[in-house]
């Protein structure tokens, strides 16, 4: 909303500082988005006194005059004007000066005469339209005058951000309201006066024997008003009337259309001119159906757009067309022009919601949609008719046929609310005082009346402020008037209420720690996926359920929800590959989400994935980063188990058929207590190509709520040992098919209550001396009773008898 | 007294070889040829039986004299050839400390996330609960129950992502659905509101959607933090001094914060809550536009609609409500330039946090 101060102070005082003018708009809830200063298109445009003038040179029609312009040395200029002369007042853009249209006025020559400015023509200062020859100043002018005081154009615009619940504020009286209510200061309405004016243009038979308006649906269009000018003269508005629809950021076109958007910026009421003639049937009767649009039903508006149009769309029609889009924009077929002779002018309040949704589907928004989208008063539609018809009566030169056609059906009423003051300062920790309350009220427009109680007043909401249906919203209208700021800031003092993480926001929290302890980044993906990529990735559909489809996507990659972490992860691999980033440790925690076919709401749940590809870090001076392979992603699973005490942790391989996404061999699914949590593995080198990314990435992707179930908050504390242990390495060889697993169940049961621990610290591999098929495996194994110093014969026996138990379950051979 | 000459000679002899030893190998040698079990000293002790027993004394004084001389020689001698050679191997193990350490690669959290751990601890502290939500909501819990208009711009189909309805119900507005990518986390507090016993304190992060096309400054999906507080005798002071307390710890003590009046469906009173600008501390630069202020969050009472809806009765309770952007602040926070960025998994990004 564009307010020029110039023109809001003729209802209320602005005050004289413009910074804290727009500070206090922006606190009481106004925001002012810009502040333009109209005076300054005029800036080094001054009053010239014309010295001597003689005929150019070499130009039979340009003449070369020397100009006082109120500083330093007459200036000299090439004119091509014919009604200059020498001893006249004229405009000057001296060099530097900028015109309407981004004219940069500069020195140059003209046929070989250098010339230093420009006299202007009031067409070229952007005033008017003549353009017929240099404009002439009154000789009382004082030379050297800016040119922006000499015309009095000098205007504060603000660029207003009105909220939506305030349609009031979307016109100048309205903002006269409000500024008048932010400093308490009088308010002068001009509705009255304006009203006044139609009865001395008033003549001719009346309205209705010549029109009929015929609302189909209330529901669309609650109130609906036609007059009838006759007698329009189309043609070039005055001048302060086109000032005032430029102020207010429209553009001058004529002076019916001008007076619609001037009453429609003053008072907020949109209104539409019709040409009468071109709207009546062929017996000169006007017709007006307020009906849905059929669909597909075809109308070119104002803006010369054909548009088509769908059922819950309103338009205005004849018996044989539609004519304009209710509430939005007017029908280029029955448009004022030239040739106009009468006008009918509708003023109407369309409902706000089939307003709104019209020119948001047809990406058409006027100054009409925007106010009827918010709320427009329709008590006053009918007496804002009246000034309009007035208005465009005096300016066109024509007559207004007496009366109205006025379809209203249920008039609305002002809202009768209390305000209890105790109430009211309890709930604003303040202690603001009655009378300002009461004051305030009455400025915005409320009827205020004491009750029996003092501490409760009667208000009565206006119309116009659909946005006060309740006492709350009259606390906000005195809280934000009073000013926010001087609330003074407390903390709530309630006694019931302790801060704490759920388990499963610890359990997310441990999980962070411990995949950044491990060296993972965290990333985020998009929780968008492209339809394919689940048969990209090669997951197994099982247990994905449907994907989640979006009805309105962005775009067609975009457009359903993913149903696993995976395919952007590997997408980011791929982004950083592609930028020469070779080391890549990412995890995510995000949400997958999974349809079923009945079911509302889809399935949510929380995964944690992760990806690895190079290395963790470049070679450094004392460092040298093994590449990542299965074991790294295992390693950091191991973390997780073991910094959530998660119970029975075990890998269990995954085969080819289990997991397709993964590369045969090195693929697992990790378990806990019996349940599957996920899997991990090294992707398929033919599915991280399908990503656009370079294998080896090791990945895993493990359910939260798995995790969560699992997670112990304790370990259990078990003695440090008091004494010593004894320790044994030994190596086996055994068959590649035997694994580490399998090794180690067989040693803890051989072992007994007195081996420790057993730790694998070496494989290797040798076809001559290991054999082909097969691997060495080596152990350290740690003995130790709880209780007493253990002898050397004590553990020879236990290990011979392990080492034995291995070769017999296993097939081990000592390797020596 | 040939023996006590030989002694001396011995001892002089011991001396000058103990004092001539260049480290702890020659001064070992040196113990071994006169201490050792065939060592010089050690044969006199030895052959003391061949001694005359008149002698006896004397000789065996005397060999136990050099003896103890000659240890405590080789002692001492030790003891400097030890320092000199820590010395030596200390002087070798010198480092330019200025090389990089070995150390295990610490991983990041992401800029969001690290945001709303921040945002979270402090409400925490104050005594709230941090409550997630569905991310995929029903129109009700979404827009309705929150106080929206029915044909509130948010609910269009260029604002809100729709999604297919598997239930069979139809939509009530053509193109649209029932059940949506929720646009704010607010359904969660309506989920509070019904499911929770009063009195309420409590946070709602997570991730939300609009329909926007990213952009340097807009992402189609982005984090929100929610508040909300419902008690008895909550005023509109105390939800100026709560958010008041958590901008300045959330940009720094020095920060001021101002309420502009605003409007939301959602709250009534509405405000718009400003930072004081970090750059210009509110003389007006080109981050804060020249205004001097950073708009940072939206905030109110809670409208006495919405609490109706959850079955609470506003005459008895009142609270306030409050959300703002997790990536407006990391914006405000990092001066990050394009929003995009915190999508794309770019490790030179992400390791920065």
């Amino acid at each position: 909303m564009k307010v020029s101060l110039k023109w809001l102070s003729e209802y209320t005082q602005v005050p004289g500082d413009l910074k804290a003018f727009c500070d206090k708009l922006d606190l009481t809830g106004t925001g002012v988005e810009g502040v333009e200063q109209t005076g300054e298109a005029f800036e080094g445009v001054v009053v010239g006194h014309v010295l001597t003038c003689k005929p150019h040179p070499d130009s039979d029609h340009m003449s070369v005059v020397t100009v006082d312009v109120g500083a330093g040395e007459p200036v000299q200029i090439v004119c091509g004007a014919p009604n200059i002369a020498a001893d006249i007042l004229v405009p000057v853009a001296c060099v530097g000066a900028v015109l309407p249209g981004d004219f940069k006025i500069k020195k140059s020559k003209l046929r070989g005469v250098v010339s230093c400015g420009m006299c202007c023509s009031q067409r070229e200062l952007g005033l008017g339209s003549d353009h017929s020859g240099i404009w002439i100043l009154p000789e009382d002018t004082a030379v050297g005058t800016p040119i922006a005081e000499v015309i009095g154009s000098g205007d504060t615009v603000l660029d207003l951000e009105i909220t939506p619940n305030r349609p009031d504020c979307l016109s100048m009286v309205g903002m006269a309201r409000e500024v008048g209510a932010m400093y308490q200061q009088p308010v002068a309405y001009p509705l009255a006066a304006d009203v006044a004016k139609l009865a001395a243009v008033t003549a001719g038979e009346d309205v209705a024997a010549s029109v009929t308006v015929d609302v189909a649906d209330p529901e669309r269009c609650c109130r609906y008003t036609a007059r009838v000018i006759d007698n329009v003269k189309v043609g070039p508005s005055p001048d302060w009337l086109a000032e005032r629809v430029s102020a207010a950021g429209g553009r001058p076109i004529n002076n019916v259309v001008d007076v619609t958007n001037y009453i429609l910026y003053l008072y907020g009421q949109p209104l539409h001119a019709f040409d009468y003639d071109l709207l009546a049937d062929e017996d000169g009767q006007v017709r007006i159906i307020v009906r849905g649009a059929t669909e597909g039903e075809s109308l070119t508006t104002l803006d010369e757009e054909q548009r088509t149009l769908t059922e819950d769309m309103t338009v205005i029609a004849t018996p044989r067309r539609a004519v304009a889009l209710a509430g939005v924009m007017g029908g280029l077929e029955t448009e004022v022009t030239e040739a106009t002779t009468t006008v009918l002018l509708e003023a109407a309040d369309f409902c706000n919601g089939r307003t709104s949704r019209t020119s948001r589907n047809l990406k058409l928004i006027s100054e009409s949609s925007m106010r009827y989208e918010r709320g427009v008063d329709e008590n006053l539609t009918e007496l804002v008719s009246q000034a309009a018809a007035a208005l465009l009566a005096e300016v066109s030169g024509g007559t207004v046929r007496p009366g109205v056609v006025d379809v209203y059906g249920a008039p609305a009423a002002a809202r009768a609310l209390t305000f209890r003051i105790g109430r009211f300062n309890a709930m604003m920790g303040a202690d603001i005082p009655a009378d300002f309350i009461e004051d305030i009220l009455v400025r915005l427009g409320c009827a205020v009346e004491a009750t029996d109680d003092a501490d409760v007043l009667a208000v009565s909401a206006p119309t116009f402020r659909p946005d006060l249906e309740r006492e709350i919203d009259l606390y906000e209208e005195v809280l934000r008037l009073w000013g926010m700021d001087r609330i003074p800031p407390t903390l709530p003092g309630g006694r019931e209420r302790v801060g704490a993480r759920t388990p499963e926001q610890e359990t997310l929290r441990t999980l962070n720690d411990t995949l950044r302890a491990s060296g993972l980044n965290e990333t985020m993906t998009y929780s968008f996926a492209e339809p394919g990529d689940i048969e990209r990735l090669r997951l197994p559909a099982e247990g994905l359920g449907l994907a989640v489809e979006l009805l309105n996507p962005l775009n067609a990659d975009q457009s359903v929800m993913r149903q696993s972490i995976i395919p952007g992860l590997l997408r980011s691999v791929a982004y950083n590959q592609s930028r020469s980033v070779k080391n890549i440790q990412l995890y995510e925690i995000g949400t997958v989400f999974s349809a079923a076919d009945g079911r509302k709401k889809a399935k949510e749940r929380k995964k944690l994935a992760g990806v690895l590809a190079g290395a963790m870090g470049d070679d450094g001076w004392n460092v040298r980063p093994v590449p990542f392979d299965f074991f790294d992603g295992k390693g950091v699973l191991e973390n997780i188990a073991r910094e959530l005490a998660c119970p029975k942790v075990r890998f269990k391989a995954l085969t080819a058929e289990e997991a397709p996404h993964l590369q045969p061999g090195r693929a697992a699914e990790i378990m806990a207590d019996g349940a599957s949590l996920g899997w991990i593995g090294e992707i398929h080198p033919l599915v991280v190509e399908a990503f656009g990314a370079t294998a080896p990435v090791v990945a895993f992707e493990l359910d939260v709520s798995g995790l969560v179930r699992v997670a112990r908050s304790a370990r259990p504390y078990v003695d440090v040992p008091t004494y010593p242990a004894v320790a044994m390495d030994q190596a086996f060889v055994v068959g590649e098919d035997v694994t580490h697993e399998k090794m180690l169940q067989v040693m803890t049961s051989a072992g007994g209550k007195l081996l420790e621990s057993v730790a694998l610290f070496d494989v290797y591999r040798d076809e001559e001396r290991v054999g082909a098929g097969k691997k060495s495996v080596a152990y350290s194994f740690v003995y130790r009773a709880p209780d007493r110093t253990l002898t050397s014969e004590e553990v020879e026996k236990v290990h011979a008898k392990l080492v034995s138990k291995v070769e017999k379950a296993t097939g081990a051979e000592i390797r020596a | 007294m040939a023996i006590a000459e030989e002694l001396a000679a011995l001892r002089e002899r011991t001396l000058a070889d103990i004092a001539a030893a260049g480290d702890l190998e020659a001064l070992d040698a040196v113990r071994v040829a006169v201490l050792g079990k065939a060592g010089s000293l050690t044969g006199y002790l030895r052959s003391m039986g061949s001694v005359a027993p008149e002698e006896r004394a004397f000789v065996g004084k005397a060999v136990n004299a050099a003896r103890v001389e000659v240890e405590e020689a080789l002692a001492s001698a030790k003891a400097t050839l030890e320092a000199a050679a820590l010395a030596a191997a200390i002087d070798a193990g010198a480092v330019d400390v200025t090389l990089p350490g070995r150390a295990q690669q610490m991983g990041t959290r992401h800029l969001i996330n690290g945001i709303v751990d921040e945002i979270s601890d402090i409400f925490m502290g104050l005594g709230y609960k941090v409550v997630e939500g569905t991310e995929i909501e029903t129109d009700y819990y979404n827009f309705t129950a929150l106080n929206a208009p029915a044909d509130h711009p948010s609910r269009s189909m260029q604002d809100t992502f729709y999604v297919r309805d598997l239930s069979g119900d139809a939509a009530r507005v053509r193109g649209e659905s029932d059940v949506l990518l929720r646009t704010q986390t607010s359904g969660v507090q309506v989920h509070t509101m019904e499911d929770w016993d009063l009195p309420i304190y409590m946070i709602a992060p997570g991730k939300v959607y609009r329909r926007d096309v990213a952009d340097p400054s807009h992402l189609p999906q982005f984090h929100q933090v929610e508040g909300l507080v419902i008690d008895k005798g909550i005023t509109f002071g105390d939800l100026k001094g709560t958010l008041d307390y958590m901008c300045k710890q959330l940009f720094g003590t020095e920060r001021k914060t101002r309420f502009r009046a605003h409007y939301f469906p959602f709250t009534e009173p509405s405000a718009e809550v400003d930072v004081s600008c970090a750059v210009c501390h509110g003389e007006g630069c080109r981050m804060c536009k020249h205004t001097g202020w950073l708009e940072i969050l939206g905030c109110g009472m809670v409208d006495p609609n919405v609490l109706s809806m959850s079955g609470i009765d506003a005459e008895v309770y009142s609270g306030f409500a409050f959300g703002m952007g997790v990536e407006r602040i990391a914006c405000l926070k990092y001066d990050v330039p394009d929003l995009r960025m915190l999508l794309e998994g770019d490790m030179r990004f992400l390791r920065q946090f």
